[in-house]
């Protein structure tokens, strides 16, 4: 370790490494200084050195001392490694897996190395490196289970899911028959179950159903065992055994619509795009009539057939289940039934369904065929479904004469005043909605849910200090800034940095955006630390979905949402640069000499005002954080304006283009920003070629194609 | 008393988040605007003030105000009672005035007492049923509405009636 210290100082390096893992800075600090003061120019030292100071957020001190001790001490393992680590530590993943692989050249069998080096590659992806380390760590360390694991995963990941089988299975070799022990049950089954599905993966069905039946009593999760039994029984076609585990699995719990679907996959009966010829929607109407003879407390065994019937069927069945929830008061009838305006014809039916049962309770206070009175409260209720009903049909009159006799008949429900706002603004009085959402608001003060919407009704409209105002109301400290960011409430982000672009002020909508992008970077470095845990606690089936649902990380519709408010942002600002005071290059009406006094000028101003602003930012973040360790970073561009001087926006537009192309290639919106961004860069090619998707995707829509032309 | 019954009548104090509640049951119910001090009063009087649910949605409300007599005392004063037009005759406004007798009993309080319009007759004979009495009558008690007459409405409880 320490190159050739003597005895006194190689204690004082390792108590450096000890002081380092340990936390304990300081005194790590203190060694390295007394072995400095001997040996000033010991690489290893430095390096040890450089890297407790990075831990105390001293970084271009600990990377200056990092690279002299390397620069002292090139052969040696430990000062790459120490440069590794502070790479890493700046989630500067190439780099850091550069200086590991250095380290391994001096060092090639040292297991702390390559342990780091596998999880580098692991989150740069990197699989075929993850596989070949992984072999070496197992080559050398072959009596640790995680490395086998870690190994089988590695071929997993690098789509070789045969060799992982092996390699699962020569480790099942090595273990004993009474394994595992009690307080290891749990890993053991979770491996199992990996162990199969990867089998049904790679699809050896036969196999995989095999090795599930003869490992039933390791197996510790007996649900998702029968999830897989079923799941691998409808797979070999062997339907009448999968039909009656279904039915077993619905027993144990009958609102699950995806039993629901497997057994009707089971009968043959299922089709993807719902629709179904009239043999087919008898036998499906029996099913559901004998399944909901058993199951009689599921609510889904009664909403399903609504789906799949039609003309009478259909209204009698609707009726049957409209009107027990109607009496009950549930509010979310009416999204438990929107799906259905979808299909032809059932939006009139439902409407002449509700209307009949309007009348009838109005004029005889109970239901068109019963004979029992029904509470005031149903009426309330016909009215709250109804006004929903003709806002989604877009009668907005009636919609809202509805609602406000609903409101009449009972105006302490609070859902009332929630549609009415909806109501509003889809008919575009975003004002009105906004107030009428905060009369919502203000009948539950202790219901955050009711707040955040009414945030979100303020931010539409517009409101920006109104609705920072109210959403403060729920965040730990009033310090809203700083608080919805660290939680990532990323729709409040978006929703701020669309009103703010609405209202032209491009450098905050700007922020707002990349905050949110800035978001998903950090969901993609959290993952990190789970190459290890998952490892070590086996829930492999859970970690290599992570990995998969982090990969699809960028085609999430937030992102979406906040890369296109960010071009928007740019090439707003690409045509219209005269507001802003950087971008002067395009301004060809003043004369040079001109331009550099207004650029002075203004930075001069603006350098005042930012130092105003640090002034009062710092005393007041100074008084009400004394006493705190961490000093929270003030922010040095509230305005978004360092935001604004970029020389290129159409660089960094296209820099996030890219990631939506990449992952959102379907969606309309992608291409047709980058039409207009290519477009502005000059290059007909891609330009074109954006037009060839957008065609690709909607052919209809001629409309946005001969803008673009 | 009304049917129905198979639904869920609760009860639920009233709080400064939720007080708005009560503001518009008043709004709607009442020709009476009430101020500030009012909410006050029926927030800081405990128990005795209470939201009456049914089926989850609120109707019904009563507020109290606990007055200092001489002598020590405690009476309760009933400030408003009163359910949307829908949801009258299905047993709530009962339950909620048996709630707060209920309490005057355990907390051994003695009198309780409220006004009423003279006109009202339904209010009159629904208090009656319960064992209060016209004690008094007010001349010009209310400003806004008419008639401006007022009776005082009294219920004296005694323990020994409890043991009745």
């Amino acid at each position: 370790m320490g190159a050739s210290l003597p005895p006194k100082e190689a204690n004082l390096f390792k108590l450096i490494v000890k002081s380092y893992e340990t936390k304990q800075y300081k005194k790590g600090l203190k060694a390295a200084d007394a072995i400095l003061k001997k040996f000033p120019e010991h690489g290893e030292t430095l390096s040890m050195k450089g890297l407790t100071l990075n831990c105390m957020d001293r970084k271009s001190e600990a990377y200056e001392l990092v690279r002299l001790g390397l620069k002292n001490d090139l052969k040696s393992h430990v000062c790459w490694h120490v440069y590794g680590l502070l790479y890493r530590s700046d989630r500067e993943y190439r780099e850091a897996i550069k200086c590991y692989r250095n380290a391994l050249r001096i060092d090639p069998d040292n297991i702390e190395i390559l342990r780091d080096l596998s999880l580098l590659q692991a989150q740069m992806r990197d699989l075929t490196g993850f596989v070949e380390t992984r072999q070496q760590l197992l080559t050398l360390k072959p009596n640790h289970r995680m490395n086998w694991i870690g190994f089988a995963v590695a071929h997993h990941l690098n789509s070789n899911g045969a060799k992982a089988v092996e390699i699962l299975e020569a480790y099942e070799g090595t273990l004993e028959d009474d394994y595992p022990p009690d307080n290891e049950r749990c890993e053991h089954g979770e491996m199992l179950l990996y162990k199969i599905s990867l089998l049904e993966e790679c699809g050896f069905l036969e196999r995989a159903l095999e090795e599930l039946h003869k490992k039933e009593p390791k197996i510790v999760d007996k649900l998702t065992y029968k999830e897989q039994e079923v799941s691998l029984l409808v797979k070999l076609g062997r339907l009448e055994e999968g039909a009656n585990l279904y039915k077993a699995l619905l027993t144990m719990n009958p609102d699950n619509y995806r039993y629901y679907e497997g057994l009707q996959k089971c009968f043959v009966l299922y089709s993807e795009n719902g629709k179904y010829s009239s043999d087919e929607i008898d036998q499906l109407d029996a099913l559901y009539k004998s399944l909901a003879e058993q199951y009689t407390w599921s609510s889904a065994v009664k909403r399903i057939p609504l789906d799949f019937l039609q003309g009478d069927k259909f209204r009698e069945a609707a009726i049957s289940y409209i009107k027990p929830l109607l009496t009950k008061g549930v509010p979310s009838l009416f999204s438990d039934l929107s799906p259905l305006y979808d299909h032809p014809g059932k939006a009139d039916m439902l409407e002449q369904l509700i209307l009949e049962l309007e009348h009838s309770i109005r004029i005889n206070g109970r239901y068109p065929d019963r004979t029992e009175k029904e509470p005031p409260s149903t009426l309330l209720w016909i009215l709250f479904f109804l006004a929903q009903h003709y806002d989604r049909r877009g009668q907005y009159d009636v919609a809202l004469s509805k609602i406000d006799e609903a409101i009449q008949h009972t105006p302490t429900v609070i859902d009332l005043y929630s549609v009415k706002s909806r109501i509003l603004k889809h008919a575009g009085d975003l004002v009105a909605a906004a107030s009428l959402a905060d009369e919502a608001r203000c009948m539950d003060l202790a219901d955050r849910y009711i707040n955040s919407e009414c945030v979100k009704r303020m931010l539409q409209a517009d409101q920006v200090a109104l609705a920072e105002k109210t959403a403060v109301l729920f965040t730990k400290d009033g310090d809203q800034h700083n608080n919805l960011h660290d939680m990532q409430c990323m729709w409040y982000e978006l929703a701020s940095g669309e009103s703010y672009f609405r209202q032209g002020d491009l450098g905050r909508a700007l922020k707002k955006f990349l905050a949110v992008e800035k978001h998903y970077a950090d969901i993609t470095e959290d993952q990190f630390d789970f190459h290890s845990y998952c490892l070590r606690k086996m829930t492999l089936r859970a970690y290599v979905e992570m990995l998969k649902f982090q990969d699809r990380l960028h085609s999430h519709a937030y992102f979406h949402k906040a890369a296109a408010g960010a071009i928007r942002c740019y090439l707003k600002f690409y045509d219209s640069p005269v507001n802003s005071p950087a971008e002067e290059e395009d301004n060809t009406s003043k004369t040079p000499s001109q331009k550099k006094k207004m650029k002075k000028q203004r930075k001069a101003e603006r350098a005042k005002k930012e130092a105003e602003e640090k002034n009062e930012e710092s005393s007041a973040s100074g008084n009400s954080k004394f006493g705190k360790r961490h000093i929270k970073p003030v922010d040095p561009d509230p305005y978004g304006e360092k935001l604004l001087k970029t020389e290129d926006p159409l660089s960094e537009a296209t820099k996030y283009l890219k990631l939506l192309q990449k992952n959102s290639p379907d969606s309309l919106e992608t291409h047709l920003l980058s039409f207009e961004v290519n477009m502005r860069k000059q290059k007909i090619l891609l330009a074109f070629q954006a037009v060839k998707q957008l065609l690709r995707l909607d052919a209809e829509n001629r409309i946005h194609i001969a803008a673009c032309i | 008393m009304g049917g129905g019954r198979e639904f869920a009548i609760s009860l639920d104090g009233v709080r400064d988040k939720n007080v708005m509640q009560l503001k518009k049951l008043n709004t709607v119910l009442f020709p009476v605007r009430y101020n500030d001090k009012y909410y006050a009063d029926a927030l800081a009087s405990g128990d005795f003030t209470k939201l009456a649910y049914y089926s989850d949605i609120c109707v019904e409300s009563i507020a109290c105000r606990l007055e200092k007599k001489e002598g020590g005392a405690i009476c309760v004063y009933i400030m408003t009672l009163g359910v949307l037009a829908p949801y009258r005759g299905l047993g709530i406004g009962t339950r909620l005035l048996n709630h707060v007798l209920d309490l005057c009993l355990k907390q051994n309080i003695q009198e309780i007492y409220l006004h009423v319009q003279t006109n009202n007759d339904d209010a009159i004979n629904f208090y009656k049923k319960f064992g209060f009495e016209i004690t008094e009558r007010i001349k010009s008690y209310y400003t806004n509405i008419d008639p401006p007459d007022c009776f005082v409405l009294t219920k004296f409880i005694t323990t020994s009636q409890a043991n009745k």
